[in-house]
């Protein structure tokens, strides 16, 4: 049974009165564990797949489920729910809350999922952070760590709440090559470790080279779909 | 910044209210105190007419009268007065003013004249003296002990003028005592003016000031004959003028107001416009609208909240000494002219409480309430719109 699934996904933006295609009839499934890397060029679709997936948006026309659910035709707070029990999410530019510090900003996800008690909240979040490797990082701001470490604690904040898959549109594009090899085999490591199933968008050829599945998109439609 | 334009207005609410309440407490405490009492009873032709203090519907025999007011057990004193209108001078200038004959005997049972002489001494029986208000002898540069001359119309319509010492000099703080009362005694009043034992007024103080209209009715209906007015028939003037003051002071405080809230609603708006991305993320998490409507409305009251608490401490800080010392309105009071107010120089701020407790709810109810608005722009934004924007 598929995670995630697509199935003649068409997506259209209008821009002013003409509409642009940015799906042309996707069809996808993932399976759970996978670690999928949507790759392309700009413009392809990569991140609309993601959006769509990620239930951030809906299609124009076909269907799209996640974790067994129809998602295509929900209203706006129900997508909420399911983003908020299902997805985590990772950004490019890692949009962590700059006024909370590291733990605050990993503890967030919980605070909203209304999970477990106080004590219990800061454990798991303190508990995620040292799984990652960033617990000194506990007790600072945004501005005051690097790229890379913000991507970690974004990640951390990702994964703190148990999600079915974690959604990251291009993690590395912002960091150095060095620092974005550490976050992939990070990223890796827990996908092994955890079973959560991975999908990230990128045009970086070393990105796709961790990937075990690589859909490639152009124009809108699935190029190719490799499995290593 | 915002929430200091929601202090500043919210302090000056609190002292603009505390120096009005504080002018319009003293105001009507000098009329009761030095005018009217509580209660008046005058001949009822001559409260139709009592713009030009007729002296020929005056009260003939006031004494059956103030014996029976008196005996009433809720009664603290009654006392009679002539108001009569006079040209002072002092042989080179003169001014018209109002005079006044008071009883000395029972006049201090309802009036604080006796309390506000300020140099000189109170009337005696039927002397020929005068106690002449401060602003007057200021004006006519006399003291204690000159003569000056009144000159009138007695009872019949014929002049009459009589020389008199000033025994004392009033300061009452009420304009229309100090700046234009000749006060004479009621013997020598009624003799001058060939009132015989008339008087115009007949003035009652009682002991519950809580009773007055109720004890004014009572009164009306047991002497049908005469006109019988509170202190709040004989000001109204002066408390409507002090109502239309208050509303056009409280629609300029709410002018301040309104531009503060548009200042709210701005920044709300500005800082959801900056903090675009965050609420895409926050959306991508999981936050519904209507938890992001909340955290915008409470950032908002939260505004609201240091605002209120910063603008209460500073009207309180600012009131302190209003309250304890005043404000001197000498300077501009004379100039000004008779604004309604019985104010000639130190003005006392009060401590409204009420007021403080509505300005501190309001400033937090009004922020949150005018976050509304843009935090409903912020939730409307696309999860996916938001996340885009730089």
């Amino acid at each position: 049974m598929p995670i995630a699934k697509m199935d003649n996904v068409i997506k259209n933006y209008k821009v002013g009165k003409v509409e642009v295609p940015a799906l042309r009839g996707i069809s996808l499934d993932i399976q759970e564990g996978e670690f999928t890397s949507i790759a392309g060029p700009s413009g392809s679709g990569k991140t609309t797949m993601l959006n769509l997936i990620g239930c951030l948006d809906k299609p124009t026309s076909g269907r799209v489920d996640v974790s067994n659910q129809d998602v295509s035709k929900l209203s706006s707070n129900r997508l909420a729910d399911v983003r908020n029990y299902n997805l985590g999410f990772i950004f490019q530019t890692f949009n962590l809350i700059p006024v909370l510090s590291a733990f605050e900003n990993v503890e967030f996800p919980l605070i909203l999922l209304k999970k477990g008690t106080p004590k219990e909240r800061k454990d798991m979040a303190m508990n995620m952070l040292n799984e990652l490797g960033i617990m000194e990082l506990a007790h600072r701001k945004p501005a005051e760590m690097s790229g890379g470490q913000q991507q970690r604690v974004a990640i951390a904040r990702a994964l703190v709440k148990g999600p079915k898959i974690v959604l990251a549109d291009e993690p590395t594009a912002n960091l150095d090559s060095v620092t974005g090899e550490g976050i992939l085999k990070l990223m890796q490591d827990i996908n092994q470790k955890t079973k959560t199933t991975f999908i990230f968008s990128t045009h970086d050829p070393m990105v796709m080279s961790y990937a075990r599945r690589l859909v490639k998109v152009h124009d809108g439609k699935i190029q190719a779909d490799e499995r290593k | 910044m915002t929430f200091l334009a929601i202090a500043l207005g919210l302090a000056m609410l609190i002292i603009v209210d505390s120096m009005l309440t504080g002018i319009d407490q003293e105001s009507f405490d000098r009329i009761i105190n030095y005018e009217t009492g509580h209660i008046k009873i005058f001949d009822r032709e001559y409260r139709e007419d009592e713009e030009n203090m007729p002296l020929d519907k005056s009260i003939d025999n006031p004494a059956a009268l103030i014996t029976k007011v008196g005996t009433d057990p809720d009664v603290v004193g009654v006392t009679s007065r002539i108001n009569f209108r006079i040209m002072l001078s002092d042989g080179i200038d003169q001014y018209p003013a109002v005079g006044i004959a008071v009883n000395p005997a029972d006049d201090e049972s309802v009036f604080l004249l006796k309390q506000a002489v300020a140099k000189g001494e109170f009337l005696k029986g039927s002397e020929e003296a005068m106690l002449l208000g401060e602003g007057l002898a200021e004006d006519f540069g006399v003291d204690v002990g000159d003569y000056m001359t009144v000159l009138t119309r007695t009872k019949y319509d014929t002049y009459q003028a009589i020389d008199l010492r000033i025994k004392g000099i009033l300061k009452t703080e009420d304009p229309k005592i100090d700046y234009a009362a000749v006060v004479i005694p009621l013997g020598l009043g009624q003799e001058s003016l060939d009132m015989g034992k008339g008087v115009t007024e007949i003035d009652i103080k009682l002991k519950d000031p809580a009773r007055i209209q109720e004890f004014r009715d009572m009164l009306a209906k047991d002497i049908p004959g005469m006109e019988v007015a509170t202190w709040k028939d004989l000001a109204a003037d002066v408390i409507a003028i002090s109502q239309a003051k208050r509303g056009g002071t409280s629609f300029m405080l709410f002018s301040i107001f309104v531009i503060a809230l548009i200042g709210i609603s701005n920044t709300i708006l500005l800082a959801a416009f900056e903090r675009t991305r965050e609420i895409g993320m926050m959306a991508a998490m999981g936050m519904k609208r209507g938890q992001i409507v909340r955290l915008f409305v409470l950032e908002g009251a939260m505004i609201g909240v240091l605002g209120s608490i910063t603008g209460c401490l500073l009207g309180i800080l600012i009131n302190i000494p209003f309250v304890k010392y005043g404000i001197n309105w000498g300077f501009v009071m004379r100039d000004v002219g008779d604004i309604g107010y019985r104010v000639t120089g130190v003005s006392h701020g009060v401590w409204n409480i009420n007021m403080i407790v509505i300005a501190f709810v309001a400033g937090i109810l009004i922020s949150a309430l005018t976050s509304i608005y843009p935090a409903r722009v912020a939730s409307k934004m696309e999860p996916t719109e938001a996340l885009r924007k730089a």
